[in-house]
């Protein structure tokens, strides 16, 4: 008997995850001189191929790392774990970073999962909208008394990434005309910012009281709570000049008292 | 719209065709790549403005037993809307089971109960659109036993059901009939013209299975000279429409994909002189 389709499309998606292919009455592929399991194998190639590919192309630095064939072996054993909820494939890998901590590959390169957390920010930062941001003028029209107890908020696509390598250095490495400097992984940690920019994704190195100043902010405090936070950081934390070079990135929202978010 | 030729916008090509605006019939992207803000949809708005577009999605899953991913429908709805195409379509295929992407047009047994299945994805997607959908004619490197109907039967029967638009791609054509030893004219004999709303033209890669050549659509090079002729057979028998050329893995120069356009262009030429004499 015919197999209903929504049986045959389970079983067929089984096959093509599968270690091996076989064909039965759940998936009756028609075979001739080129076999059903033969023709079958096209499927299976081309979705570990492209899914690999749209892998590759949002862990750019990862991939730059590890090497394309290396690179492939880690895809395709988190593809078959991991599938896309959707087709919106700059969407696909968010749980990438935690499988690597999970991979024997840390072993040796054990930076390599903040190195995804940055790829990954960077993808979101690039597909985040822009529109309005917080400025000098609109700060400027709030009454200098009401400044401490003001919310403010990070425009979407900002991630603060706090990594105990350096990160941005071993980031900068990876770039196609970067010089061929050793980059000594056991220096210092950073904390970066990444957000997005008029044409792209970028991010700057934050120094701890302006990470502390940011990651407050994105829990909501008001900018006397987080400043709080900034100065038990860093005691020599300077607001106005954390502020206003925070500010300057265009990563910030004023959100008012009735909750509504604007630039 | 005009039988002009088109390219698909990829992109590589971004930045020189909103530089440059070379004289191009339309532009296609692919829905997907176009759902979140990006700078790259930023770039496709403002060349809008100078060419008439065709939103060609590839992850509705028009074939899915379980039905259609309502979000991804709203948000191909949204950009439908925000870019105006003059045309909008996917494929007769499937690319979701249990809520999960697979990321390939893979294939559909052709039975009554499929039928019943793509027509009612269709039927939803025309209603969320408010406008005709088109379905493209896969590449196949499969056939299903217990299939009862072939495939341009079932995309024949699909349009009389649903007023669906049929996109027809020669080179999937070329593919399918070569993969499972179909005679491709006697497949064109099917399908009914009046629905064709659009021609795909691309080139193939010829891979070994079981030590045979078997075709895949991969979209990596130029037309074949067995489509360009495919083509013309389409052209003599259902007459000139908006055709253009998909070009996806090893992406050649803007110039490659505009010296093809520039063919298609004349061969679709010769198409409308030869239906006005025949008039």
């Amino acid at each position: 008997m015919a197999p209903a389709l929504r049986d045959l499309q389970k079983a067929f998606a089984a096959q093509l995850l599968g270690s091996g292919i076989t064909i039965d009455t759940a998936l009756p592929v028609a075979g001739d001189s080129i076999s059903a399991a033969a023709r079958l194998r096209v499927h299976r190639h081309h979705v570990l191929t492209s899914l690999s590919k749209a892998l590759a192309g949002t862990y750019v630095t990862v991939e730059r790392l590890v090497g394309e064939d290396y690179f492939k072996g880690l895809a395709r054993s988190f593809i078959t774990n991991e599938l896309p909820e959707g087709p919106v494939l700059a969407e696909y890998g968010a749980a990438f970073p935690a499988f690597l901590e999970r991979h024997p590959v840390v072993g040796q390169l054990p930076y390599l999962p903040d190195v995804a957390r940055l790829d990954w920010a960077l993808n979101m930062a690039f597909y985040s909208p822009t529109g309005s941001r917080l400025t000098r003028d609109h700060l400027a029209r709030i009454p200098v008394d009401d400044l401490p107890l003001q919310c403010i908020e990070l425009a979407a696509g900002t991630t603060l990434i706090c990594s105990a390598y350096p990160l941005d250095r071993i980031w900068a490495a990876t770039q196609p005309d970067a010089a061929e400097e050793p980059v000594d992984i056991g220096a210092a940690g950073v904390r970066l910012l990444v957000f997005r920019r008029p044409d792209d994704a970028g991010f700057v190195v934050l120094e701890e009281g302006e990470a502390a100043l940011v990651a407050a902010l994105h829990s909501s405090s008001t900018l006397e709570q987080a400043a709080v936070a900034a100065t038990a950081a860093n005691p020599d934390f300077d607001l106005s000049t954390a502020f206003s070079r925070v500010l300057g990135l265009g990563v910030l929202l004023h959100c008012s008292k009735d909750g509504s978010v604007t630039g | 719209m005009r039988a002009v030729a088109g390219i698909g916008l990829r992109a590589q090509h971004l930045d020189q065709v909103v530089r440059e605006r070379p004289a191009i019939g339309f532009l296609e992207i692919h829905a997907e790549n176009y759902l979140l803000p990006s700078p790259a949809l930023a770039s496709v708005e403002n060349l809008r403005v100078d060419y008439p577009f065709s939103i060609h999605a590839v992850g509705l899953s028009l074939g899915s037993a379980e039905g259609l991913d309502e979000h991804h429908l709203e948000r191909v709805a949204t950009l439908v809307r925000r870019l105006q195409p003059n045309l909008v379509s996917d494929h007769l295929s499937w690319s979701v089971v249990g809520g999960r992407y697979l990321n390939d047009l893979l294939p559909l047994p052709y039975t009554e109960e499929a039928l019943d299945v793509v027509a009612r994805n269709v039927d939803r997607v025309q209603s969320a659109l408010g406008r005709q959908l088109s379905i493209e004619n896969p590449s196949c490197y499969l056939a299903f036993a217990h299939s009862t109907l072939s495939e341009p039967e079932f995309l024949a029967e699909l349009a009389r059901r649903t007023g669906c638009g049929l996109l027809l791609d020669a080179n999937n054509v070329h593919v399918t009939a070569h993969n499972l030893r179909l005679d491709p004219n006697a497949w064109l004999e099917t399908l009914p013209g009046a629905a064709i709303t659009q021609y795909h033209l691309a080139g193939y890669a010829v891979n070994d299975a079981d030590g045979e050549p078997i075709l895949i659509d991969d979209h990596g090079s130029p037309v074949r000279e067995a489509v360009w002729s495919l083509f013309g057979r389409m052209l003599h028998r259902f007459g000139p429409r908006p055709t253009l050329i998909e070009w996806d893995t090893d992406i050649p120069g803007l110039p490659v994909l505009l010296a093809e356009a520039a063919q298609a262009q004349a061969v679709l030429r010769q198409g409308e002189e030869r239906g006005a004499r025949a008039a």
